[in-house]
């Protein structure tokens, strides 16, 4: 019973804080795209209608694409855990590997 | 056509229109467990307007088609976390298999039993309980009703997190506030960065998370809930000797379950979505969005480090946090209290029902004959359920009528 709860306390903190990272994070990277992308536009997008300035579009782009990118990189996962593969963050950059 | 316990012809053949039973009564609950679980996935973007509700569903009952399909994983063990009729290997308990497995059989077929009909209630009265925690609850009773509480995993070895406690008691208490903190975190943040943006700018852009965020919650679903049921199914094949390898499912029950959870998922649980979708809170997009990757993260997270919660505690945790998160915004704090009121009744209600139905089955005789009469029971209740459903039906034409216009708003959550 002890070593069951203790066990489930390790699991659920480190839920918390990737989940945090992800389930949180993504929400918020993509609002700063809006916000971005509110800027880029300006007249009407914004409250305070101002002019729009162009920097805001590129700065949008780069958001939503990092956003789609960790989307995709659920979806592979899924996807490769379904073919008794994983992904490995053992180069930074995500590899598909065998489980 | 009864063969009565004992006999010395037909054993075999008795045990083979159990397992025919066990096998239906099994997909109906994969096919309960979809429309039961379309509001986790979809229930936001439909309340939102990012998703026509028809769409929604279909979706959904599409990326659950492939995600059921995706999930080789071999989910054989799955009565293991709760209940002792299973060796470690996956093959069923050798003292269980007398008389062609019917005594096994009618363990589960009770338990099957047991989960449709807490999840047909549960669906009646729009609350989103948890499917798998009905299925749980229903192998808990019947087995405790044949093998007595020895027969239950309470705690497990201790050398993983394991048993009725590690893997549902506990993940039921703390995944939902889990799922809260999570977004309430991403709703609040969200809200602060797009301070200043026009609201119809902000809407239309977060419709697009919300797809893209709904979208990958009803996939991992469909990897996580069909096997349970696929791992069912191959364990009735087991005990009745139509199947001997534990290391594989066969690939028709990969299919049937695949097609049994994506055709519930879109029906589509009108009453459950409308719950959630309209009742808890009055839902804008980023909010859902906000809720809908919450619950995506949690849940994929957490099902690859083995250690699977429920969806359905796991959205409602997420649309609370999204009502907590966002400033000025309302909670619907009694249709929350329901909500958690029929997660703590779950099991035992389910397990209730599989005990009774096991009783039943063993009275007529624990063969063929106590295995058809629950089976009727079943079919009687799910057509009493359906007659009670269309007084007050929720379709897709009305799941987002405005929630405190019904009469006696937080009783009855459908619109008459």
């Amino acid at each position: 019973m002890t070593q069951n709860l203790i066990l489930v306390g390790e699991a659920l903190w480190k839920i918390l804080a990737v989940g945090l990272l992800l389930g949180a994070g993504i929400p918020v990277l993509f609002s700063v795209g809006v916000r971005a992308m509110a800027f880029g536009a300006g007249g009407a997008a914004e409250t305070s209608h101002e002019p729009g300035h162009p920097i805001g579009k590129v700065l949008a782009a780069v958001c939503f694409v990092v956003c789609l990118a960790v989307v995709a990189m659920g979806i592979t996962w899924i996807v490769a855990s379904g073919f008794g593969k994983t992904l490995s963050f053992e180069d930074i950059y995500p590899t598909i590997v065998d489980k | 056509m009864f063969t009565p316990r004992g006999c010395r012809f037909a054993p075999v053949e008795t045990a083979t229109v159990i397992l025919v039973l066990v096998v239906v009564v099994a997909l109906s609950f994969d096919f309960t467990n979809g429309f039961h679980d379309t509001a986790n996935a979809m229930a936001t973007s439909i309340a939102t307007g990012a998703l026509q509700p028809r769409t929604a569903v279909a979706l959904s009952g599409i990326l659950n088609l492939v995600g059921a399909f995706l999930s080789v994983e071999v989910a054989l063990t799955v009565t293991n976390a709760v209940v002792n009729i299973q060796n470690k290997d996956g093959s069923p308990k050798p003292e269980l298999l007398e008389g062609g497995g019917s005594a096994l059989l009618l363990i589960v077929l009770a338990g099957l039993v047991g989960a449709i009909v807490w999840n047909l209630l549960t669906w009646l009265v729009g609350l989103p309980s948890s499917s798998s925690h009905a299925l749980f609850g229903g192998l808990i009773g019947s087995t405790v009703a044949g093998l007595g509480w020895a027969g239950v995993n309470w705690n497990g070895d201790g050398s993983k997190i394991d048993g009725v406690v590690g893997k549902v008691i506990i993940p039921a208490i703390t995944s939902p506030v889990l799922a809260c903190i999570i977004a309430t975190v991403g709703t609040w943040l969200v809200h602060k960065v797009i301070t200043g943006v026009a609201q119809r700018f902000t809407d239309q852009g977060f419709r697009w998370g919300q797809i893209g965020s709904a979208s990958l919650v009803s996939l991992a679903h469909g990897t996580n809930d069909a096997q349970k049921t696929m791992g069912v199914i191959t364990l009735g094949l087991i005990a009745s000797g139509h199947w001997t390898n534990t290391e594989e499912i066969p690939f028709w029950v990969k299919a049937l379950c695949a097609i049994a959870i994506a055709s519930g998922t879109y029906l589509g649980g009108w009453r459950i979505i409308r719950t959630l979708g309209k009742g808890l809170i009055e839902i804008t997009p980023p909010q859902g969005m906000a809720a809908e990757t919450s619950s995506g993260a949690i849940i994929l997270i957490s099902s690859h480090m083995g250690f699977a919660l429920s969806t359905t505690h796991v959205t409602t945790g997420s649309v609370l946090g999204a009502g907590v998160g966002k400033p000025g915004a309302s909670v619907r704090w009694k249709v929350a209290g329901r909500m958690v009121i029929a997660w703590f009744t779950t099991i035992p209600a389910a397990a209730f029902v599989g005990a009774l139905m096991w009783w039943i089955g063993d009275l007529l005789g624990g063969g063929l004959l106590g295995a058809l009469v629950i089976s009727l029971i079943l079919l009687g209740f799910t057509i009493a359920v359906m007659v009670r459903s269309r007084k007050n039906p929720v379709h897709a034409g009305n799941v987002n009528d405005e929630w405190d216009a019904t009469e006696g708003a937080d009783r009855t959550p459908a619109a008459v």
